[in-house]
């Protein structure tokens, strides 16, 4: 068969269609509790709308913001496959979750209007796509270290997380750490969590597993009487499982989450004020209410980390 | 070394202990099934040897990991939950029952078939052939081979850390992780199973020695 210029047009085209398809074809799974806050609807959209404005003194006044507001939308690095943090919504186009409501609301406090264009990131290209200034600011449950602050300027923190305890839905008698003792914990094997358990449950009987799926399924099937790791990781195991619960404080040395923009640029002020203006304002409350404690039943708003306070 | 056996002795002997008992069960437990998987597989009804064949194909070629994981998180799928230490256990007993079938059936095999006609023309029954014969005789010709799947099933014991269990692999692990001392942890580990290799080997020669089979 010979191929002409038009069918191998055509070929591509077909070709791209389809690819799209597949991808639609790919999306996440709705969250399995029904009866749960979906975490957006209208509430969603009213409380990012509601979010403050800049004034134009402060923006013109700011380097970093001037660039954004003459571009005209806000460029952001995040990720579209965090249940509880930033989920594609297939049907909208549009991400929904905690990160992403700062994001929207960011973008709104310094355009007056809710615009901003999402590109994906991973954990290796977070520091290299703020480096080459390929995006304005990346905000993606992005946990402030030394070795990236030495790459990467943080704004916030904006969000702190610390190891939780997850427990089947069956279990009463643990409510906290103190009642792991005697009892069999997992955790995985290659996380912070054995030292952890080591330090705060001494008398716990650990199990360290290799993944994730492992130590939840250790004990959704009665192996482990509880299992003990970063609480966001665990939160999104709620939304997901209606066999399991989060109990009990959040304990342990405190997995802070920034606001990463480019080092040269003087943006680090400028977000640390919008952050501080939403979390005395309880806006940050009512998100964290919608997008996480209505779906992972966490009925404790936490306080806000106070921005600036980066413990570098 | 000093740090090694003056801190984590009690931790090393206890990952030895867990390792010796999934050893001593799954070998015990190989050893009683095998031999009646090989009975089936030698016996003069069909759908029995049928059934032993089917199961040995299975077992002898499905990874251990992949079975251990199966057994320990599979099974509670469908309402049966053996838990993490005995799940190991009945995972390293099934394929060493396997492998313990095809050694027994190659020893009964050994013994000359003019012997069973004899048995047989004496009038005795499959059951009196097989305890009064083949097994004895069986028995004797597999020492050996039955030394190498005890070391086999030994070294498989450490299939107990990819489940969390603290046997000898997982504890040298787990104390390498926290301590850093390198390849000196796993040397220990690696002495400890030798010792117990070469102590079976030794048995098992003994015991050759003994019930030598004249022909």
């Amino acid at each position: 068969m010979r191929t002409t210029a038009r069918s191998r047009v055509l070929a591509t085209l077909t070709a791209v269609a389809l690819s799209t398809l597949a991808l639609a074809a790919c999306s996440p799974e709705d969250p399995a509790d029904e009866g749960a806050d979906e975490g957006g609807g209208d509430a969603y959209t009213e409380l990012v709308g509601s979010g403050p404005v800049a004034d134009d003194a402060a923006v013109e006044g700011n380097e970093w913001a001037s660039a954004v507001r003459e571009a005209g939308v806000l460029t952001v690095g995040g990720t579209e496959t965090s249940e509880l943090f930033s989920l594609l919504d297939p049907t909208t186009g549009e991400t929904r979750g905690f990160d992403s409501g700062i994001q929207q609301m960011l973008s709104q406090y310094i355009l007056g209007e809710v615009n901003m264009e999402l590109q994906q990131v991973t954990v290796d290209t977070r520091e290299q796509v703020l480096e080459s200034n390929t995006v304005d600011t990346v905000i993606a449950t992005y946990s402030i270290t030394p070795e990236r602050a030495e790459r990467v300027a943080f704004a916030g923190p904006y969000y702190s997380s610390q190891a939780g305890i997850l427990v089947s839905t069956d279990t009463t008698d643990i409510q906290g750490v103190d009642d792991l003792a005697g009892r069999t914990v997992a955790t995985q094997a290659n996380s912070t969590g054995v030292t952890l358990l080591e330090e705060e449950a001494p008398e716990a009987e650990i199990l360290a597993l290799p993944d994730h799926a492992q130590a939840l399924a250790a004990v959704q099937q009665g192996n482990a009487d509880a299992y003990v790791i970063d609480q966001t990781l665990l939160m999104n195991a709620v939304v997901a499982n209606d066999d399991v619960q989060i109990v009990g404080e959040p304990f342990g040395p405190e997995d802070p989450y920034g606001i990463g923009v480019n080092q040269d640029s003087d943006a680090v002020d400028f977000i640390n004020t919008f952050l501080t203006e939403i979390e005395d304002s309880g806006l940050w409350a009512d998100l964290w209410q919608l997008t996480i404690g209505d779906r992972a039943d966490i009925p404790d708003v936490p306080t806000p980390p106070t921005p600036g306070d980066t413990g570098l | 070394m000093g740090v090694l056996f003056g801190n984590y002795l009690p931790e090393l002997l206890s990952g030895l202990w867990v390792t010796v008992q999934i050893t001593g069960v799954s070998f015990v437990g190989a050893l009683i099934l095998g031999t009646l998987l090989a009975t089936c597989r030698i016996s003069p009804i069909p759908p029995l040897r049928a059934a032993a064949s089917v199961y040995v194909e299975i077992f002898r070629n499905v990874p251990l990991v992949a079975l251990v994981v199966l057994v320990v998180y599979g099974l509670p799928e469908i309402g049966l939950n053996p838990g993490f230490l005995p799940g190991v256990m009945l995972a390293t007993t099934s394929v060493g029952a396997a492998f313990a079938c095809e050694t027994l059936r190659t020893g009964a095999n050994a013994v000359g078939a003019g012997q069973i006609e004899a048995a047989r023309s004496i009038g005795l029954t499959f059951s009196g052939i097989m305890r009064d014969v083949v097994v004895p005789q069986a028995a004797r010709s597999v020492i050996g081979p039955m030394v190498t799947l005890f070391i086999g099933i030994l070294l498989s014991s450490s299939m107990a850390a990819v489940v969390g269990q603290a046997d000898l692999t997982y504890t040298a692990s787990l104390i390498n992780n926290k301590e850093a001392l390198g390849l000196i942890t796993f040397a220990v580990a690696a002495a400890a199973y030798a010792a117990i290799s070469l102590g079976a080997a030794g048995v098992g020669a003994a015991a050759e020695k003994k019930f030598r089979v004249l022909r």
